[in-house]
């Protein structure tokens, strides 16, 4: 599958903490034309059209019913992923692959300031053992953190250092939700959320969309001179029940990622992956993240974030972006991720811009704490 | 002794899921133009010329952008050319309440739109509604207006003089 | 190109019923997903990705699948991934299925659909499928916009509710034949319909399809690894999920728009040149027996305006032409999140000369299709060969 399905394209809505104007649809319609202006095409141009979004964040059944003419889908073969876009961009990749459309677009949006997140998150869980308890993803969170940082030792500065990398790098990134740096002792003073996380250990909330135009090989040179090829990807899940769970280590993401590095032929990620954009739900999750991506040993996450490496002038740097840290638009984030890496691949990611970036590695997450992973490589 | 057969459990859970959700600026204009003057607005696209209602800020067929300055307009009046009487209970997720039945809802295509509007008619014995036939929009007086399509409640036959 | 060809190797069903109170939504799924399994005779091991789907608020569990994916589905430590969209969801996952092995991504995918509807308020939830300015404030779930078709086809073209009727007394005496289907009934007459209560005129009760309780699942596996499974296959042809406006007013809703340009394009594909000829039977999703009659004509298999003739001549009645849901159809049996699956099943099943009593004989090709959303139409093909 090497250098079959390139990405040529991508547009990104700056993410805000509420577009208190625009329904999602509108989101939708603004990455859609961004991306068919920057690319020359208009909609019969694209072949076919893959969605993410999810219906209880969009307070909508069908959730992608109301982007369909923002799609530019009439009469067209539209699908659409419940979940997080980084399986979107699969899908996507397989619909390419397949043969029938030459070029499918894949679109996430999601507008986080329309529902009550703690009740949507609390859904998740299922009504005969665990909703009673009133957990949702920032107590779970707590959960995971806690126990983790009790196996290993990690203490709250090497987490809160994860909070202040995102957030500087965020400032490169016209689009970033959260632009303003923090220190160490700011996020170790922030309110206390779910001990041991505090408010700035936690992701904001946003409003956003992502877009991408993916294409099959004899296509991509009709669009740009720097496609970015997929060339491996793994999904895997977890148990659903937090305590059939390991939740000190990252079992799940660290089968995908085994499965994505298999097929792209990579051996030792931390030397081979130029770029990194990683779904962190919270400062200590991104640790857990380097550990199940093999970027370090077990239980030496601090380590990793202490020694720099992970920084924008470090060995692999990891969320140049800022993050998800910087900018939440929840069920869009693994498709920010791959969009992302994209734009390091090409050459366009500006003032975020790591240099010579050739081997670029992208999450996306489902459910509660990586219950569901998607470990995408793409490669210039 | 004779074992008593296990009673199946169940559970019962109320979600209360609150939304808000934006409403843009097209059907913020539609809606505060109802609200004020009673008058109805639909969109029309400046490339395929189609009039659209209800009104909205992209022309599917064109993946063109429309704004407030594309409203146009209309007299209310539309032909009723699909109906049914809504004759059986649900919850209605505006309130939570079940809605009141049995009730007319209509596909109205309004004078000078390219597209029907589905909404409620003022009419629940088929036996009096002729396909095709001329209706009108009512609206509330103005100190009734909220600024929400309840200020149409329903559209109704048009007598003919 | 395909990277491997795709065929269906194994379906499972439960019993569908109005209320399942004996299972729990766990428990009802792994049912389906047993079936598949043993018929196909392969362990949970052996597959290699679950795709998913119900309608999360119908059940009000968010992100079901990372539940129902683990604990009725082989899914723990593999791929599960939920697709969703609406009454298309069923043949959306089967796209899904499709695309993941043709791609290469995959060798073998349990699609599963579900729901247990009458667990939770399936109108309510439907109502919020429409935009909350324009359309909720009037719209009445599914059967509300179905009649509003109903009566601007009879307007239109002078069908009428005798021809509508003859439907529902096709399909729910083939669903006699079926012993998955939910509403059984051998017996059943125009005079039945035509004094049921009307629910939403012209609908009248037996006009509309129930609400079911129930799980499909299908294993879906490439061409090298299909053939060691089985000798008795039922190859995809090709797939389409056709999809139209936003707002449902916005272009003739009895037209079907979207099945008539994604079946336009979906049998050029196929190579398909008349599909009264061509196909041997039809798995259609008909949410009311209107519907059927509006979906023949839309699919091509009559013009517009002669859906009611082709069914009084008896073309689409078992035996006929071109036989129209012999599994009952949706009539007969509704769980929402698996109907359109079940549809795809049903025509795998006839494909595979596996109908028993419902089979239509000598079937080479088979249409399933899929209903939903603002009028959206999802097509699979299926076929003896490869």
């Amino acid at each position: 599958m090497d250098k079959e399905v390139a990405i040529v394209g991508v547009a990104q809505t700056k993410y805000e903490e509420e577009k208190a104007d625009l329904p999602y649809s509108e989101l939708v319609f603004e990455v859609v034309k961004k991306l068919h202006d920057e690319l020359g095409i208009t909609k019969d141009d694209v072949g076919s059209i893959i969605t993410s979004s999810n219906d209880f964040n969009d307070g909508r059944t069908i959730a992608s019913m109301a982007i369909q003419d923002a799609l530019g889908a009439v009469g067209k073969s539209e699908s659409r992923v419940s979940g997080d876009g980084a399986f979107a961009y699969v899908y996507g990749v397989m619909r390419i692959l397949e043969g029938t459309y030459d070029t499918v677009m894949v679109v996430s949006h999601c507008k986080c300031s329309e529902s009550n997140i703690y009740l949507v998150n609390n859904s998740i869980f299922e009504p005969y053992y665990q909703r009673w308890l009133g957990l949702d993803q920032v107590s779970s969170a707590g959960l995971m953190a806690n126990m983790y940082s009790h196996k290993y030792g990690i203490t709250q500065e090497q987490a809160a250092k994860v909070a202040v990398k995102n957030r500087k790098n965020a400032l490169n990134n016209p689009y970033a939700h959260l632009q303003k740096a923090v220190t160490v002792d700011e996020v170790l003073n922030s309110k206390m959320m779910a001990y041991p996380l505090k408010e700035l250990d936690l992701p904001p909330l946003s409003d956003g969309a992502v877009a991408m135009l993916l294409t099959n090989k004899e296509k991509a040179k009709k669009y740009t001179d720097t496609p970015v090829w997929f060339k491996g990807h793994g999904n895997c899940t977890d148990a659903y029940y937090l305590g059939h769970r390991n939740m000190t280590d990252l079992i799940g993401l660290e089968l995908a990622a085994r499965e994505a590095y298999k097929m792209a032929g990579i051996k030792n990620p931390m030397k081979e992956i130029d770029v990194a954009e990683i779904y962190e739900a919270f400062t200590y999750h991104e640790l857990m993240n380097y550990e199940a991506l093999g970027l370090c040993k077990k239980g030496e996450g601090g380590k990793l974030i202490d020694s720099g490496q992970t920084e924008m002038n470090g060995t692999l740097p990891v969320n140049p972006s800022g993050g998800v840290l910087s900018s939440n638009p929840s069920m869009a984030n693994g498709l920010v991720r791959v969009a992302e890496i994209a734009l390091q691949l090409m050459g366009k990611a500006e003032k975020r811009q790591v240099k010579d970036a050739k081997i670029g590695l992208a999450t996306g997450m489902n459910g509660i704490c990586s219950q569901g992973n998607c470990v995408i490589i793409l490669e210039a | 002794m004779s074992e008593k057969k296990e009673e199946p459990f169940t559970i019962n859970w109320l979600t209360d899921l609150p939304y808000r959700y934006a409403l843009g600026p097209v059907a913020s204009k539609f809606f505060r133009v109802l609200k004020e003057s009673g008058k109805l607005l639909a969109i029309k696209c400046r490339k395929c010329g189609k009039v659209l209602f209800p009104p909205r800020s992209v022309c599917a067929d064109c993946l063109v952008e429309m704004t407030v300055d594309d409203m146009v307009e209309l007299s209310g009046e539309g032909s009723l050319d699909g109906f049914t009487v809504v004759n059986y209970p649900f919850v209605d997720p505006n309130t939570g309440e079940t809605r009141p039945f049995p009730y007319g809802y209509g596909a109205i295509k309004l004078k000078g739109t390219d597209t029907w509007m589905l909404h409620f008619v003022d009419e629940t014995d088929p036996g009096k509604i002729k396909p095709g036939m001329l209706v009108k929009a009512v609206i509330k007086p103005k100190n009734e207006r909220k600024g929400t399509l309840e200020d149409i409640p329903y559209f109704r036959a048009v007598e003919k003089k | 190109m395909v990277k491997q060809k795709v065929a269906i190797v194994a379906t499972g069903q439960t019993k569908h019923r109005s209320r399942r109170r004996d299972v729990n939504i766990s428990e009802m799924i792994y049912e389906a997903v047993k079936m598949a399994l043993d018929e196909a005779q392969l362990t949970p091991k052996d597959i290699d990705a679950v795709v998913i789907g119900n309608m999360d608020h119908f059940e009000g569990i968010n992100f079901s699948e990372m539940w129902t994916g683990i604990e009725s589905a082989p899914g723990y430590l593999k791929p599960v991934v939920k697709v969703a969209t609406g009454g298309t969801t069923g043949t959306s996952l089967a796209a899904y299925g499709y695309y993941a092995v043709a791609s290469g991504m995959y060798d073998k995918v349990l699609v599963v659909g579900w729901e247990k509807i009458n667990e939770g308020g399936a109108t309510t939830g439907i109502v919020t499928a429409f935009d909350a300015r324009w359309e909720r404030p009037a719209l009445a779930g599914a059967l509300g916009p179905l009649a509003l078709m109903a009566s601007m086809y009879m307007w239109e073209f002078g069908v009428t509710p005798e021809q509508a009727a003859k439907v529902t007394v096709k399909n729910r005496r083939n669903a006699a034949n079926n012993p998955f289907a939910h509403l059984q009934q051998p017996n059943m007459t125009v005079e039945e319909v035509m004094n049921s209560p009307v629910i939403s005129w012209p609908l009248r009760l037996h006009d509309c399809c129930p609400q079911s309780e129930g799980a499909c699942a299908i294993v879906y596996a490439g061409e090298g690894v299909a053939r060691k499974i089985s000798d008795n296959l039922a190859w995809v042809k090709g797939v389409d999920t056709g999809h139209y406006y936003t707002y449902g007013g916005d272009d003739v809703m009895h037209k079907y728009p979207a099945a008539k340009i994604a079946s336009t394009r979906l049998y050029k594909k196929v190579g398909i040149r008349n599909p009264l000829k061509d196909l041997d039977v039809a798995e259609v999703y008909e949410p009311s027996s209107w519907a059927e009659l509006m979906w023949t004509e839309a699919l091509g298999f009559c013009e517009y305006g002669q859906g009611g003739k082709l069914l009084d001549e008896g073309v689409t009645e078992m035996g006929g032409e071109l036989p129209v849901n012999p599994s009952g159809g949706v009539i007969a049996t509704n769980p929402i999140g698996a109907t359109a699956l079940i549809r795809v099943a049903e025509a795998a099943i006839q494909v595979r000369g596996l109908g028993g009593k419902r089979q239509v004989p000598d079937v080479e090709l088979a249409l399933a299709h899929g209903f939903g959303g603002s009028v959206w139409a999802d097509l699979m093909i299926l076929g003896k060969e490869p």
